[in-house]
């Protein structure tokens, strides 16, 4: 029997996919459009329970029970509808309790484990609609009515909606879980079932939808409160129409003019520029420097200028002129080298009588060996003669220097 | 640098109208009671004081007591409010009925300029009006491609601070605090005229009259 039914279960979602082409079709547009398909597959989809016809003129519409099973797979917002029958579904859920208790007692184990299954199935299938019920709730106030444009039947809309979420709540009611608990007694899974699962379904339940609710009414007024607006434009337009030459009160002459005609002037302007404060001048420099130009051209007349006469005659030549003091020292260095012993410079300063004064002399002649090139200079050893500084240690005195050959 | 004090100061003295949407810095320093207390002596000394309106969520300065020179100012200010409520109402109604969602302008709401002008363009009831309308004075708009149209009347409407431009570079627009304000007004003029403009509103739809 279960082979049976798993094939033909399965024939029927093969099926499904198969045409999932034209179901879909069916599922957006309502109807199926019947010359589009062949006939021998509507015939077989109709078998199957996938399409029907409602009545001998009108055209194929797809079952429920598949338009349900899209619904909540694609988490349609289409679906608008809410189950609000949790009465029935209670009773049954007692009845198939107590069919199972009857068949525990009387040791009918595969009859009680057939009733368990069917249980469970339920009592899922409960809490399953309750949740999603709650969820096409929230999704509507979500996108506020977005399925329907005008803020009338977004109203309209918003009354139904609060009319479901009432409708449920009072049929939340019909849980009584001490009675529930009753038929659970001691078995510790009908207990899970129908204490356990389903309170914390209808906890949650009611929770969300108290919350809904507030959403609700809150929205509700929110769209009469546009809905009000857009009657004081229309209204204040169909009255500038019949009486054109309407003008409102000159209410600013009134003794107590109201708020919303004392607005005071605009009276900030912007400061100048104050070149004295030294604090700004980078910024002022930098404006000045960004300016791309500057309103302050002179007059471009350029005058033809006068042709000037050019006078061709010999450049006067330039004596260039050496300093006597380099002069001296050059001299200096010779006399060391012609006479190849050591002479203090300040000997030959006096052998010379020469006129510069001494310190400078000795500083040009230090100066004189320090501008030899490195291969001069090893010709020529230069000894500072002085003496230590009385007061501070570390501090030479030079009086005079010797220079001779090396 | 100018503090966060500063800063509002300046604002509600330039006479800009802070929202939420607009400034909401500003909006937040000012929600606090004890920073509009603050402001108050400031505004007192120019002989202003810190105002509200929407439902006090948008905030603005008005004079603390009216001379002959206040009332001049409120007086034309009040006359360029009344001449332009015709145009402003009529541009309401027409992002409307653009609007796919058919929710009346409240602040905060965008505008995407491209999608408005796709749908007026493809109703020709739509660029009608959109064409009456820029040809307001309020609006000013000489343009005869109802591209041109369109964005002089939103131009406009940013520079006078009903709408505004969170991204330069994008055309999306965002309602501010003063549509809230301009609500104000009609209701204002509403109850005070006994116009009861919703009545005759709901009449005409009752009677079926084409709106």
């Amino acid at each position: 029997m279960s082979q049976v039914l798993i094939q033909a279960g399965s024939r029927f979602l093969n099926a499904l996919g198969r045409h999932s082409d034209l179901i879909m079709h069916a599922y957006v547009n309502g109807s199926v459009d019947e010359s589009n398909f062949s006939r021998k597959v509507l015939e077989q989809l109709i078998q199957l329970g996938i399409l029907w016809r409602p009545d001998p003129q009108s055209a194929l519409r797809l079952k429920s029970a598949v338009r349900n099973l899209l619904e909540s797979g694609l988490q349609d917002e289409r679906n608008r509808n809410i189950n609000a029958n949790i009465g029935t579904a209670l009773a049954s859920l007692k009845t198939i309790a107590e069919h199972y208790k009857e068949s525990l007692h009387y040791n009918r184990f595969n009859e009680a484990h057939a009733y368990m299954t069917d249980l469970t199935e339920h009592v899922y299938q409960l809490t399953e609609s309750l949740a999603n019920s709650v969820r096409v709730m929230f999704s509507r106030i979500n996108n506020e009515f977005g399925y329907v444009s005008s803020v009338e039947a977004k109203i309209r809309e918003n009354e139904l909606a609060q009319g479901q979420v009432s409708e449920l709540l009072n049929q939340l009611e019909c849980f009584r879980f001490d009675e529930l608990s009753e038929i659970a007694g001691s078995n510790r899974e009908l207990r899970h079932l129908l204490v356990v699962a389903l309170q914390q379904s209808f906890s949650k339940a009611t929770q969300e939808l108290s919350v809904a609710q507030a959403r609700l009414l809150d929205l509700l007024g929110r769209f009469r409160e546009f809905q009000g607006r857009t009657r004081l434009l229309k209204g204040f337009l169909l009255h500038m129409e019949h009486h054109p030459d309407f003008a409102p009160g000159n209410y600013p002459n009134l003794t107590q003019v109201p708020v919303l005609f004392n607005q005071s002037a605009a009276m900030l302007k912007p400061a100048s520029i104050d070149v004295n404060q030294v604090a700004h001048e980078q910024e002022l420099q930098q404006i000045v420097a960004s300016l791309s130009s500057v309103y302050r051209r002179k007059p471009t007349v350029s005058e033809p200028e006068k042709a000037s006469t050019i006078d061709v005659s010999e450049q006067q030549s330039v004596d260039l002129e050496s300093d006597p003091l380099q002069e001296e020292v050059d001299a200096y260095f010779c006399e060391v080298i012609d006479n190849g012993q050591s002479l203090s410079a300040l000997d030959y300063f006096s052998q010379r009588e020469l006129e510069f004064d001494p310190e400078v002399w000795i500083y040009q002649v230090i100066g004189g060996y320090q501008a030899l090139d490195d291969e001069d200079k090893q010709f020529f050893a230069i000894d500072p003669v002085g003496r230590a500084d009385e007061k501070y240690t570390g501090n030479f005195v030079i009086h005079d220097v010797t220079l001779g050959l090396r | 640098m100018m503090t966060e004090q500063g800063k509002v100061l300046s604002a509600l003295l330039n006479g800009q109208f802070i929202c939420q949407v607009s400034d909401e810095d500003s909006w937040r320093f000012l929600k606090s009671r004890d920073n509009a207390s603050k402001l108050e002596p400031h505004l007192n000394l120019l002989n202003r004081t810190l105002a509200t309106t929407g439902e006090g969520e948008v905030f603005f300065a008005g004079y603390l007591t009216l001379g002959d020179e206040e009332r001049k100012v409120l007086l034309q200010q009040f006359q360029e409010t009344t001449s332009s409520l015709v145009p402003l109402v009529e541009w309401l109604l027409l992002v409307q009925q653009a609007s796919e969602s058919d929710m009346p302008l409240t602040m905060g709401n965008a505008i995407r300029l491209n999608e408005l002008q796709t749908v007026i363009e493809d109703t020709p009831a739509y660029s009608e009006q959109l064409e009456k309308i820029s040809r307001y004075r309020l609006f000013g708009s000489t343009s005869v491609n109802l591209d041109g149209q369109l964005k002089q009347v939103f131009k406009k409407l940013t520079d006078l601070g009903y709408l505004m431009k969170p991204n330069p570079e994008k055309q999306i627009y965002l309602a501010t605090g003063k549509v809230e304000h301009l609500f104000e007004v009609i209701r204002f003029i509403d109850e005070t005229e006994s116009l009861s403009l919703s009545e005759q509103a709901e009449a005409a739809i009752q009677q079926g009259s084409l709106l």
